[in-house]
């Protein structure tokens, strides 16, 4: 353990890169792991409670399994940031449909998650054969609060992309550009990659419905994230995939689901309908059961938990409330809990025209 | 079938929820007669009789199943043809098995009038001479939008309730369990069940904690079965409670950490809904500020049971401004009598329609 690094000071967080960039084993993992609870512990006062209601100290811990997680929701009523009074380089809000309040996600600086979220999609094979990076999205300088434009603006720079590549400009997607632009690159037999959320993706579907479908170059993929958040028509991972595979001339296996979030800096990702998602090294997920706090056996379903090595700046480890079912090779994905609301007598009331089960599934 | 053999039926079938001298009450309360149904009787020097409605449409909520059952009790009273919208199946609640076995309790002649469906007939709905819904705003509005406009739509949306502990330095044992018997019944998810424990801005909260949180242990070991904990209910309640201890709220947890119950002194006096499932925060405010704190569920409180002694003039006040439309001693918020008006409204002849018959000279 390195007593000394400290996050706060540049040379020390690319010192922390290269770590988590280079072969990581067991004994090494375990290490970092307790050198960054250490760190968040003595600085985010929040999360020190935290560990303390659960009798966890930097002194007590034998496993990285045994670090406590932090509520996804506390992002949205506590500051969770490592470097007390610092000004952070970036805030990053998450969307707030759920509860009408956004979390914020406090960083340092974005090396870390530059180099890392790169380095992710890199690793995926994302990067291969150079595609042309087109994004439904707001560029970062539009909403430098988006931590998906974020990442998406760090891939155009890795790519070294220059020209347009951001579709969605002051709340208005520019379709037809966009269309211009693949037809043009489909005749050079140049790659292309257009990543979005479901919902941009189902505003494009609309937008196409009627023009012919275009044949994207082979070694293209389209990338999907980020669900719907009432904010289009909504349909199934199963529906969306198969119109966009017809109208991009994709196989299923072409089209990607990033699974990340605002509060994190690393993703995960799965390919086709049924992928199952798979994380960086420096990413370890567990499938914990609520009651017991405890992972899951195979086979059984739990919520997902983020140990995230990339999340110097506040909490490394995030309880989400998504569920998931452990399987041997991992995770597969299942939904997000409902939201509870105060309904009294009517709490869960039926959705009479769906006819509605207790999880929102996403697949 | 009179009115009186329904009564009977009844009260033989469930005379722990509906005891027929409670029932013969909700009639005479809410009808003036027993027999209003059935025979003409004098009314301010005028002869009436009460018509039921032939077919109600009830829409039951998913989580409690009691509410169900009361709406049946209702129609079934007044001898009209019920039609049960069931909620589905959920991992989280047992309404859907406890409407259907309180159907099957009923002799076979109340039976014959009811019939159970798993989804929505909207032949049926906009037949229907009543509707009886319990749901969402959002569900409130769809239905709304689909009957006809002489249809009676009798529709309970979003309600909580609080706890009021008014002296609590003086709160007695007995008293603590009376709130704990309100806040656990039915795991919290009625209309009914309080989702705050207010007390005043200068109470001793770490005595008051440790008298509840006790007097909770000793209740919830006494509920038999215990209500289930599904993955959805056991990540609300943790999640209730990592919050509370990263924000560094005071938390009393059971004794071996089970997740029946949580109590939780939250420092903002401002309501804030529970997960629910034995999850009850406890909050202090001055009396001048409950209208602020309650701000946000103005209209939609229920009932606020009062433990110690009654309330005072000024917070009596603000409840009603807020629209709490019931007071009742701790103990007993989950067990209004059969004459409670719900949601301020009398069950009963709210379903009626009257037939005047003036003297013909």
């Amino acid at each position: 353990m390195s007593p000394s690094r400290n996050f706060a000071q540049p040379v020390d967080r690319r010192a922390w890169i290269q770590k988590l960039l280079a072969p990581l084993d067991e004994p090494t993992w375990e290490r970092l792991a307790h050198e960054l609870f250490a760190w968040q512990f003595a600085r985010v006062p929040a999360y020190r409670r935290l560990c303390h209601a659960h009798e966890m100290t930097p002194q007590r811990l034998n496993s990285w399994h045994d670090i406590p997680a932090v509520p996804q929701q506390l992002f949205k009523r506590e500051k969770l940031f490592s470097h007390g009074s610092v000004r952070p380089s970036a805030i990053y809000e998450t969307s707030g449909t759920t509860t009408g309040q956004p979390g914020r996600q406090h960083l340092l600086q974005t090396d870390i998650y530059r180099a890392l979220s790169v380095e992710g999609a890199r690793r995926v094979g994302l990067f291969e054969g150079n595609p042309h990076l087109h994004f439904l999205t707001p560029s970062p300088r539009e909403t430098p609060s988006s931590s998906l434009s974020a990442m998406f603006g760090f891939w155009q720079k890795a790519a070294r992309q220059t020209g347009p590549c951001f579709w969605l400009r002051k709340d208005k997607f520019e379709f037809a550009q966009l269309r211009e632009t693949l037809i043009a690159q489909i005749k050079v037999r140049r790659r292309i990659a257009v990543c979005g959320t479901a919902f941009s993706f189902v505003h494009l579907l609309d937008a196409w419905a009627d023009l012919p479908s275009l044949r994207l170059p082979r070694g293209s993929w389209l990338l999907e994230t980020g669900g719907f958040k009432g904010r289009s028509r909504e349909i199934s991972k199963s529906e969306l995939y198969a119109q966009l595979s017809q109208l991009f001339s994709v196989p299923d296996n072409s089209i990607w689901n990033e699974y990340g979030m605002s509060e994190l800096s690393s993703q995960a990702y799965a390919r086709g309908t049924s992928g199952l998602h798979e994380v960086p090294p420096w990413v370890r997920i567990l499938i914990i059961n609520p009651a017991t706090r405890r992972e899951v056996r195979v086979g059984q379903r739990g919520l997902v938990r983020w140990i995230d090595l990339a999340n110097v700046d506040s909490v490394m480890a995030l309880q989400t409330l998504e569920v998931a079912e452990r399987t041997s090779q991992g995770f597969r994905l299942i939904g997000r809990l409902p939201k509870t609301e105060p309904r009294g007598c009517s709490l869960n009331a039926e959705d009479l025209m769906t006819n509605s089960h207790s999880l929102s599934l996403t697949s | 079938m009179t009115t009186r053999q329904r009564i009977d039926l009844l009260a033989h079938a469930y005379p722990r929820y509906f005891p027929r001298t409670e029932l013969l009450r909700l009639l005479r309360t809410q009808l003036g007669h027993v027999d209003a149904l059935d025979t003409w009787i004098q009314h301010e020097g005028i002869r009436v009789r009460a018509s039921a409605p032939k077919l109600i449409y009830h829409i039951c909520a998913g989580n409690l199943a009691v509410s169900a059952w009361t709406s049946l009790m209702h129609g079934l009273l007044l001898g009209a043809h019920n039609v049960v919208k069931l909620p589905s199946e959920r991992e989280d609640s047992t309404a859907r098995r406890e409407i259907l076995s309180f159907i099957r309790g009923l002799p076979s002649s109340l039976q014959k009038l009811v019939e159970t469906h798993g989804t929505l007939d909207t032949h049926l709905l906009r037949r229907a001479d009543a509707i009886i819904a319990f749901g969402s705003d959002a569900t409130m509005n769809n239905l709304r939008a689909q009957i006809r406009w002489n249809q009676k739509f009798i529709a309970h949306g979003h309600a909580v309730s609080l706890l009021w502990i008014s002296e609590p330095e003086r709160l007695t044992s007995r008293q603590a369990r009376a709130c704990a018997v309100d806040i656990l019944t039915y795991d919290q998810l009625g209309c009914l069940s309080p989702q705050a424990i207010y007390i005043s801005s200068n109470a001793n909260v770490e005595k008051l904690g440790h008298q509840l949180a006790h007097a909770l242990e000793l209740h919830w070991k006494k509920i038999k079965p215990k209500p289930a904990r599904p993955l959805s209910v056991a990540a609300r309640i943790t999640e209730a409670r990592d919050m509370a201890h990263a924000l560094g709220h005071r938390v009393w947890l059971p004794p071996n950490k089970h997740l029946g119950w949580t109590l939780i002194h939250d420092l903002d006096s401002t309501f804030q809904p529970s997960p629910l499932h034995g999850v009850i925060y406890l909050r202090q405010v001055g009396e001048s500020r409950v209208s602020q704190a309650l701000a946000s569920v103005a209209g939609r409180i229920s009932t606020v049971g009062v433990a110690g002694k009654a309330l005072s003039s000024r917070l009596e006040k603000a409840f009603l401004s807020l629209g709490v439309s019931r007071f009742c001693a701790a103990g007993h918020m989950q067990f209004p009598p059969l004459t409670w008006h719900h949601d301020g409204r009398p069950t009963l002849s709210d379903l009626v329609t009257w037939i005047d018959s003036e003297s013909i000279q």
